[in-house]
């Protein structure tokens, strides 16, 4: 749990204050700054972490860090903002003040970019370079309107979606340089659909895929090293205003490309398709070029950079999923959309004698979203949940453009927020 | 009129002074035949060893600990290993190039640096080899590269352009090897008919019983002549698969068709200034300034400026053609590597490679020595720093921002970078040492009396 | 002890040529021009025929590319079909760097070993090697040979007609031992 990213801030490991953007800037705050916060005469000092949407005048600090005895994982770990709270004020604390010690604490997020922060080490004078670049995929990657638009203009999704076709004449598919030979049309083909209005990007799906999946917990070097293992993230996006930005996330997987940029550049082919339309790694053939994570324009696949699991306590290892394979130093793994979940349900549905159903099971994301926002089934069938879903007027595929023809795919996010609570600069609308 | 005669007219300037058959063979062969090794062949040779152990010791390392050791991460899958490994390459292009096209085009003066650009090319091909292979998670199996047959009965996919670079990198490498062989072949015979003892028997041994027959020159020469035919389009080859292994990606700045034929530019340029930089530093050790000559060095600086020129042309293509396609990706695959976090990377890229070399249309320059040193290193900087930002900007920053993350090298990527230069240097110099750095053969024919008809007139 | 054969020193190249002329039109098969570098129109002069190396060469660059084509072909449509990328199993376009990387190495393999095939090397012993002067060949001699197996052969006759050519420094291999 402590590796899971918050939602937001996408920090792992420890608590931080959260402050306000604009009052970063004021007091030249930086990320991992340590701060002295006082209120009354009990102080205790932490890291700032500059969150976007943060109110100017309000820090938020998280309980439960910082504890001494709390096992392998949990001792030492985050800071203790006990001292602050007291049964008078046990949530809300009024007048504190801070001090801006001159230190600074690691702080490992999983996201080093989501749109608002400035580009430290750009050239002079372009600092909001990757600010800017980031703002404008926004619409692209996490397709969005307003309700009233929406309302108005129902297929505006399919329309977009439509826009990136080179040759308006001929279906997707034919698009591909090769004609496949490959059926997709017969028996169960696996997809998921996942839908942007419903996820509150709780990060619940992560933390079950973790635990459904056997992913080793990196630690917080490594995550500061950007080697974090979720098969699944949440990417947060902002835009407009610091202080009332326009949030928009996306949990991100492998998509499961039918024509997957990562299979063709394995050099011993360790990356391949299965007939019903899964992206599979063989753990055994892999070597670790690294070259099919490279390629993949999703960037959903994470490389066993050391031996993650050698020194796991026995307790742990007793904990770990049977069913799923503990992944060695060097090689590759990724989302497998659950596979062993799906054999297992294949298996019982012939020991039965029938054909395997809709609902016969579910993926760990899918069982553990709150939102109901994560379809996954067979969309050959046209009755299954995730082909209804996959029907609707709002679903687009991530970065359609290049081909890659993914069963994942997402259904547009729509917004219909209280106009009073609108981000003024963005208002919603990126049509 | 004798053949050694002095009173020849000189109409080459590329072998100055009084030179014969003679004292060519005494001047080049001698080098390998001194009896005292010079202070500085000691001095450089403890140099490089310690900077192998560094290597074999953080090599050891890193198959030991994992490539974790590495600032390697979450986009940026490949980074110093690559890298280098490009570097090296493109370093390897010159020799093969040097001895295949120039010897197709009847370029005499090549005779003179070809046995030294070709053993660098061995060399720098061996240490670039080296990173594909450690640069693997699994280090052990890296061998599954190759289609052998297994008890597994599995088999490797030949539609990957890491198959096509291993084949590609692995031709070259015989090819060359076999090529210096051939080469060499004359030149050992020349040293065992000057050598004693154990030193015979070793050179007769390499030198196969050759006897300078034209019954065997017939043969040779036909071979000679097809190895550098098939090398040409090799040595073009080999840098284009290199290239694919980035231009058939669909990563945003690497998906480009211009990779191929810019990646060979470039290579001839890097290669080009590492013969230059070791030209330089032998023929002041050895002496051997009336062999390798200014007019070398000039020829070679313009080949320098050609290429340079070409690497200059493809960096403002790929802008030109990253605005024009309108691809927004694209696009800001490009302005972020000129302005974004590794804007030192770029600009460094674009002095060393583009801005420097336009000394090179004054002749003034190329005929600088101590200018020429500094700038032929400063080329191979800047030819590294094109690698980075092609492997590291690109990787660093591609379509998802959520993904976007900074690459850190660590103390181990520079260990095992540095160490492949005593890698390098380790062969060389035992090259130096051992063997003739000019090929005797070769050089002789630069004289006019090497041709049949040169007396003819004098008759 | 046994006799090999006679050399003779010529004083340079062109000097070899003309003597390499005569030694053909006297009708000497078995007779060989030693230099330190090749020289332009020695084949001509010794009345040899076009190498036949070249075919060699070819065989094996098709071989190669033959090889590769089908390795891959073989390994992707019959041993080891798989599904990558949605592609076909006979995707022949991606095939053809390594057709062309494995042409190139095989004819560089028959390149070389041909060569060496028609030379006649790896050889150690040779009886030219009989002679101690012989070995300037190497650095700055241009020889003739003439082996005791030419049906031509007689050696005093040899020894004239060397002279008469403008040999010098004339001298019988004998194995001394």
């Amino acid at each position: 749990m402590q590796e899971i990213p918050k939602p937001i801030t996408s920090l792992t490991w420890d608590n931080a204050a959260l402050i306000s953007m604009k009052v970063a800037k004021k007091l030249n705050i930086k990320n991992g700054q340590m701060l002295e916060i006082s209120v009354g005469d009990n102080t205790i000092n932490i890291p700032a972490f500059i969150t976007p949407g943060q109110n100017q005048k309000s820090i938020t600090l998280e309980l439960g860090y910082g504890r001494k005895f709390n096992g392998r994982i949990g001792n030492e770990v985050g800071f203790n903002v006990y001292p602050l709270r007291s049964s008078d004020s046990p949530s809300f604390i009024l007048n504190g003040s801070i001090k801006v010690l001159n230190e600074t604490y690691p702080l490992a997020s999983t996201q080093d970019h989501h749109g608002l922060e400035d580009d430290k080490y750009a050239a002079p004078g372009f600092d909001d370079l990757a600010n800017k670049e980031a703002q404008s995929r926004i619409p692209e990657l996490v397709k969005q309107s307003t309700f009233d638009y929406y309302k108005d203009n129902p297929d505006w999704v399919q329309k977009k979606v439509e826009q990136h076709k080179p040759d308006k004449n001929r279906s997707w598919a034919d698009h591909s340089m090769y004609n496949p030979d490959w059926d997709y049309s017969k028996g169960p083909q696996w997809g998921m659909s996942i839908d942007l209005t419903s996820c509150t990007s709780c990060n619940a799906c992560s933390i079950a895929c973790q635990s459904e999946n056997n992913i080793p917990v990196v630690g917080k070097q490594q995550v500061m090293n950007g080697r974090e293992m979720h098969w699944i993230r949440i990417d947060n996006y902002f835009a407009g205003d610091p202080d009332n930005p326009e949030v928009s996330t996306q949990s991100v997987a492998c998509v499961h490309c039918e024509l997957a940029p990562c299979e063709s550049v394995c050099p011993v082919a360790a990356t391949t398709h299965s007939s019903d339309g899964v992206n599979q790694m063989t753990y055994n053939r892999c070597l670790g070029t690294r070259y099919c994570a490279n390629n993949c324009p999703y960037k959903v696949r994470k490389f066993n950079f050391y031996n993650y699991t050698k020194d796991l306590p026995e307790v742990v290892q007793m904990a770990m999923n049977p069913d799923v394979s503990i992944r060695f130093r060097g090689v590759m793994e990724k989302c497998t959309y659950c596979y062993q979940r799906i054999s297992s349900a294949r298996i019982t549905a012939e020991n039965e004698g029938r054909e395997i159903k809709d609902g016969d099971f579910q993926v760990a994301c899918q069982q553990s979203c709150p939102a109901d926002a994560i379809k996954f089934g067979d969309i050959n069938d046209p009755n299954s949940e995730v082909s209804k879903a996959k029907r609707r007027n709002r679903d687009y595929a991530l970065l359609a453009h290049l081909g890659t023809a993914p069963r994942t795919t997402y259904l547009a996010k729509i917004r219909n927020q209280n106009p009073m609570l609108v981000s003024k600069s963005q208002n919603g609308s990126y049509q | 009129m004798s053949i050694k005669s002095k009173a020849l007219i000189r109409a080459e300037k590329l072998l100055p002074g009084n030179q014969d058959f003679t004292s060519i063979t005494d001047d080049i062969a001698g080098v390998p035949e001194q009896k005292k090794t010079p202070i500085q062949w000691w001095l450089l040779f403890g140099l490089s060893l310690s900077l192998l152990s560094i290597f074999v010791g953080s090599v050891g390392f890193l198959i030991w600990e994992g490539t974790g050791i590495w600032g390697i991460n979450n986009p940026v899958f490949w980074g110093w290993a690559i890298i280098n490994f490009v570097w090296w390459v493109g370093i390897g292009h010159a020799g093969t190039l040097i001895s295949a096209i120039l010897h197709l085009f009847r370029q005499n003066w090549r005779n003179a640096i070809n046995r030294f650009a070709e053993t660098m090319t061995l060399f720098a091909v061996i240490c670039a080899l080296v990173f594909p292979g450690i640069h693997v998670g699994r280090i052990w199996v890296a061998y599954w590269f190759l289609p052998l047959p297994n008890q597994m009965g599995m088999w490797p996919n030949m539609r990957s352009p890491l198959i096509w670079d291993f084949f590609a990198v692995f031709t070259y490498f015989t090819v060359s090897l076999l090529f210096w062989y051939t080469g060499l072949i004359p030149d050992l015979a020349t040293l065992r008919d000057r050598a004693k003892g154990l030193k015979k028997k070793v050179y007769g041994f390499f030198a196969l019983g050759w006897r300078g027959g034209n019954r065997q020159w017939q043969h040779y020469e036909l071979a000679y002549l097809v190895l550098a035919g098939i090398s040409t389009p090799l040595v073009l080859s080999v840098h284009s698969v290199v290239s694919s292994d980035f231009a058939t990606s669909v990563i945003p700045g690497w998906h480009t068709t211009i990779f191929p034929p810019y990646f060979v530019a470039g290579a001839i340029y890097s290669g080009f200034g590492m013969v230059m930089t070791l030209s330089i530093i032998a023929r002041k050790v050895y002496n051997l300034g009336h062999i390798i000559t200014v007019e070398h060095l000039d020829k070679m600086a313009q080949i320098m400026l050609l290429t340079g020129c070409m690497v200059g042309y493809a960096y403002s293509m790929e802008f030109f053609v990253a605005w024009y396609s309108g691809n927004p990706y694209e696009s800001f695959a490009f302005v972020n590597r000129a302005l974004g976090p590794y804007w030192w990377g770029y600009w460094a890229m674009i002095f060393c490679n583009v801005v420097v070399p336009q000394f090179f249309w004054f002749e003034k320059y190329r005929r600088h020595i101590p200018f020429l040193f500094i700038t032929s290193i400063l080329v191979n900087i800047g030819m590294w720093f094109e690698r980075f930002v092609i492997v590291v900007i690109t990787l660093h920053r591609d379509f998802m921002p959520g993904a976007w993350a900074m690459y850190n090298p660590t103390m181990w990527d520079v260990a095992i970078y540095l160490g492949t230069f005593g890698l390098f240097f380790t062969g060389f110099l035992l090259f130096l040492r051992f063997l003739p750095m000019v090929s005797i053969a070769e050089a002789k024919l630069v004289l006019p009396e090497s041709d049949p008809h040169h007396g003819d007139s004098h008759e | 002890m046994s006799k090999y054969g006679v050399i003779a020193k010529f004083d340079n190249p062109q000097s070899l040529v003309h003597a390499a002329e005569k030694v053909r039109d006297e009708g000497f098969t078995k007779f060989d021009c030693h230099s330190p570098f090749p020289i332009h129109g020695m084949d001509d002069a010794m009345g040899l025929k076009r190498s036949k190396l070249g075919y060699v060469i070819g065989a094996m660059g098709l071989t190669g590319a033959l090889f590769g084509f089908g390795l891959q072909t073989w390994i992707h449509s019959i041993e080891y079909p798989m599904n990558i990328s949605g592609k076909p199993y006979f995707a022949y376009p991606a095939y053809a760097i390594i057709t062309f990387e494995l042409m190139v190495l095989f004819s560089a393999f028959g390149a070389v070993f041909g060569m060496m095939f028609f030379n006649r090397i790896p050889r150690f012993h040779h009886p030219v090697f009989y002679s101690e002067k012989f070995s300037d060949v190497s650095s700055d001699a241009f020889y003739v040979s003439i082996e005791i197996d030419d049906p031509k052969y007689d050696e005093s006759g040899v020894i004239d007609f060397l002279k008469n050519i403008g040999g010098t420094e004339i001298e019988v291999l004998t194995d001394e031992n």
